[in-house]
């Protein structure tokens, strides 16, 4: 039995539990998380609050980055016993390969140590001082950024560690964070908080790490309803029914699904530089099953190159199935089961009386490459390890099919000239596309990265300012005044 | 034989069609007999429906390879849409029937040059599983309410011609429907319930779910519930949407048997599908989720989707029908029904799809309802 969660001032005693249980071939965990009363949901909101009143407020930002940065150095040391339970239970919760997870942790945690956080301050404020102290400004006065006292983080999804993007932008802010764990990956947001507990516990005080069941209407608006800022994660509906819950002063910051794919220009089809490319692009695909917003579900390949796009289908087809014997997939449940198949099914279907597509899959069905010469637009596929792969004259070519679905692009991993590049990359950003990346590095944002154009850190602030006139009618009250 | 296939098709059908009569006549069918049948009916649709055949060939199903009903490559229904799966060309046949209309606004269809086997399915089947009277015999006809369109209303639809073929065949001459173009008519309705009670003669109430849980809610605001006659029976087909189905099933035969005064054991629920001649049945729903089970001329299996291998007994897999009344179209077909194989049948458990996805990659489903708002 796992305990989830982190409760600063309530006993584990006076709060109840309940099990979540997951299994993984014969192996099963069970995962107690915390079932609040409201008077313990006001108790702790309350405590957070004034925890982070009286001392995280008072931190420097260099200081709280330094405590991150202790607290990521740990879960990065593989000796360390936090890092080795991450290792030894992430995988048998989520259902990823296991060294998968292994590297996604590495990788993704080094984007958290001390330079790197520093990077994700510089993104937001030009002057990191800002969030200390009142600094003078161009326009004349001065001014500082608030974090707010109580952010609320609604996180979803099984990604291993997917909270600590949020976690991390809130505490830099200096707010009280209180994150509801995603009942798909209930652990690590709460080992974080204890990890912070072991190093500063007054920091830990300042966060609560908590758990309700999705659509307990009762919990979720006893929080919502003392949140200052709301972060939340999920699906559309999902969202829309919290969006509903919070009160109009407070300020919510929606993450909806998102949907990514990928572009492989003929400059990259060459018969030396196509393999690795496709190589990279399945890594892509397979890392986390495709189960992030950034991961690709579409490529757009040009037509002209060395290596034409039907045969990059196959190239892709080749790596998945490599990727596949070194990471294999996650099993999955019917209903993904069933959701793969019927896509597949789908596409195989078109190819009977069309034979400018084929479908490129093992028999198991644990990965398919659908190819098509039809000018399809961009589709989601079935998820967990298949992709569409849609040839296309020129790379525009694709672009315009793009704009209906604006408020739902995000990742583009794209392998072209400087020049394409940057000319794709006005077209895209112009219909709603926030990123742009290497192929193989579609899974893995950079340290600072603006997640879906947003700033991590600046969308949760507000600014004080002190005005110029407020300085100068000062000056009429000073004891040295003449 | 085969040769034969090919120089006379209609022959062949006409055969077939003769040899499917008799084979649902016989009452039953062990092992054997039914993969005689299977495989007749495999080569038919091989021979005659070159979809079929193609799909079958990609998969390395041929006349050579098949050798068992479990052999035959099940088409997934998704594929009605795409593809013309029909023996004989589609003109030739007066019947077609068409799913209600769909995420994409395609229908599947089923072609059926005739509805002699159809409709003996129906009524062979009918007629034992729900005629049945449990205080010994069959009713020969029942009265009957129905809450669906007429056949005429709705040409294309199979649950139109299943319930028009259920009043013409098993109703007396009074009973009659409920749905029209101007919706559900709830006076009626409560007029011919209110006779059932006075009269005492048992009463069937049949209908897509749906329409029965509108009919409740009507007699809910009017305050009114009623006392069936004993024997009176009530069948309900199509499930509901949203809820899991476990639940929505628990509460729709608690509310149906004390709306109607129907014991939860005579509530039965019909599974069919537009892809299928054949429909299965539950012996009432007393638990839910019940155990549905169809007749000696088809048989289903449940399979991993991903790889088609059956699961183990037991297991939660797809639903796979061999139904050999379906003999123009594809008699096996893969659903996107889960379930989960018990004694006496299977149980069905809602729609195997990503509704339990786990990331925040956008799925199908949404992107559709994305598509189709912008």
């Amino acid at each position: 039995m796992e305990r989830a969660g982190h409760l600063p001032g309530l006993s584990a005693d006076a709060v109840g539990w309940r099990t979540l249980t997951f299994r993984r071939g014969a192996e099963t965990l069970d995962v107690a998380v915390p079932v609040l009363s409201e008077a313990q949901i006001a108790e702790l909101a309350a405590r957070v609050r004034t925890n982070a009143r009286t001392y995280l407020r008072r931190r420097t930002v260099a200081e709280i980055a330094a405590i991150i940065d202790r607290a990521v150095a740990r879960l990065l040391d593989r000796d360390d016993p936090w890092r080795q339970k991450a290792e030894r239970l992430l995988p048998l919760v989520t259902g990823y390969d296991a060294e998968m997870v292994r590297l996604g942790l590495t990788g993704y945690l080094k984007t958290f140590r001390g330079p790197e956080l520093r990077k994700f301050i510089a993104e937001d404020f030009a002057n990191p001082a800002l969030l200390d102290d009142f600094q003078p400004m161009p326009k004349g006065g001065f001014a500082r950024a608030f974090g707010p006292e109580l952010l609320l983080h609604v996180w979803a999804g099984n990604v291993p560690g997917l909270p600590l993007w949020s976690l991390i932008s809130g505490l830099l802010v200096k707010a009280g964070t209180v994150g509801k764990l995603p009942s798909a990956e209930p652990l690590f947001a709460g080992w974080f908080a204890q990890i912070l507990a072991e190093i500063d516990p007054e920091l830990a005080g300042c966060i609560a790490i908590v758990w309700w069941k999705g659509g307990d209407e009762a919990a979720e608006r006893a929080w919502l309803t003392r949140a200052d800022t709301v972060v939340a994660y999920g699906g559309n509906d999902a969202l829309e029914a919290i969006r509903a819950r919070v009160p109009i002063t407070t300020r919510f910051l929606p993450y909806g699904h998102k949907i990514s794919f990928a572009m492989v220009a003929r400059s990259a089809l060459d018969a030396g530089k196509a393999g690795v490319v496709a190589r990279q692009a399945a890594y892509d695909v397979a890392r986390y099953d495709q189960q992030g917003c950034y991961s690709p579900q579409t490529f757009f390949v040009e037509r002209g190159g060395r290596v034409s796009p039907r045969e990059f289908a196959g190239y892709l087809a080749h790596e998945l199935d490599a990727l596949g014997s070194k990471f294999p997939r996650r099993p999955l449940s019917m209903g993904e089961a069933g959701s793969v198949a019927s896509w597949r099914n789908a596409e195989e279907t078109k190819g009977f009386a069309d034979p400018g597509r084929a479908l490129l899959g093992d028999p198991a069905g644990s990965w398919a490459v659908a190819y098509t010469d039809a000018a399809d637009g961009l589709s989601p596929c079935g998820l967990n390890r298949t992709v569409t792969v849609v040839a296309v004259d020129r790379l525009a070519d694709a672009v315009p099919g793009l704009a209906p679905y604006r408020a739902f692009l995000q990742t583009v991993g794209i392998a072209a000239a400087p020049e394409e590049l940057f000319a794709l990359a006005g077209a895209l950003g112009a219909v709603g596309v926030t990123r742009l990346c290497a192929l193989g590095r579609m899974t893995a944002p950079e340290a600072g990265w603006h997640h879906d154009g947003r700033f991590n850190l600046l969308d949760l602030v507000t600014m004080t300012e002190i005005e110029g006139s407020a300085e100068r009618a000062a000056d009429a009250f000073a004891p040295y005044t003449d | 034989m085969l040769a034969l296939q090919k120089v006379c098709p209609d022959v062949t059908e006409a055969r077939l069609v003769e040899d499917l009569l008799a084979f649902i006549a016989a009452g039953e069918a062990d092992e054997e007999a039914f993969n005689r049948m299977a495989l007749a009916v495999f080569a038919h649709q091989f021979e005659t429906n070159a979809p079929y055949r193609r799909f079958a060939t990609q998969r390395a199903r041929t006349l050579r390879t098949v050798k068992s009903w479990r052999d035959v490559p099940a088409v997934p229904i998704s594929a009605f849409k795409d593809l013309t799966l029909s023996g004989r060309p589609p003109e030739e046949c007066p019947h077609v029937f068409m799913t209600s209309g769909t995420t994409k606004g395609v229908r599947g269809k089923s072609h059926h040059p005739t509805l002699a086997v159809y409709d003996r399915s129906m009524t062979v089947n009918f007629r034992r599983r729900f005629m049945a009277n449990p205080y010994g015999g069959d009713h020969d006809r029942l009265r009957m309410g129905i809450l669906f369109p007429t056949e005429q209303a709705m040409p294309n639809s199979s649950l139109a011609h299943y319930l028009a073929l259920a009043r013409s065949e098993f109703g007396t001459a009074d009973s009659r429907y409920f749905v029209s173009d101007a919706g559900l008519d709830v006076d009626g309705a409560i007029a011919a319930l209110s006779r059932a009670e006075e009269t005492g003669e048992p009463y069937a109430l049949l209908g897509a779910s749906f329409s029965v849980v509108h009919l409740m809610d009507a007699l809910a605001e009017r305050g009114r519930s009623f006392a069936l006659p004993t024997g009176s029976r009530i069948l309900d087909t199509g499930g509901f949407k949203g809820q899991s189905r476990e639940m929505a099933a628990e509460e729709f035969y608690g509310r149906l048997s004390a709306t109607f005064g129907v014991p939860r054991r005579l509530c039965i629920n019909m599974y069919g599908m537009t892809e299928l001649s054949t429909q299965f049945y539950d012996d009432g729903n007393e638990t839910c989720p019940s155990v549905k089970s169809g007749p000696h001329w088809i048989r289903s299996r449940v399979i991993n989707p991903l790889t088609g291998q059956e699961v183990p007994r037991g297991s939660v897999g797809v639903l796979v029908h061999h139904d050999l009344a379906h003999f123009n179209c594809a008699s096996a077909i893969l659903t996107e029904d889960a379930g989960v194989e018990v004694e006496g049948g299977f149980q069905l458990l809602g729609r195997a799809d990503g509704t339990d996805a786990k990331g925040c990659s956008m799925a199908v489903e949404d992107f559709l309802k994305a598509a189709r708002a912008s």
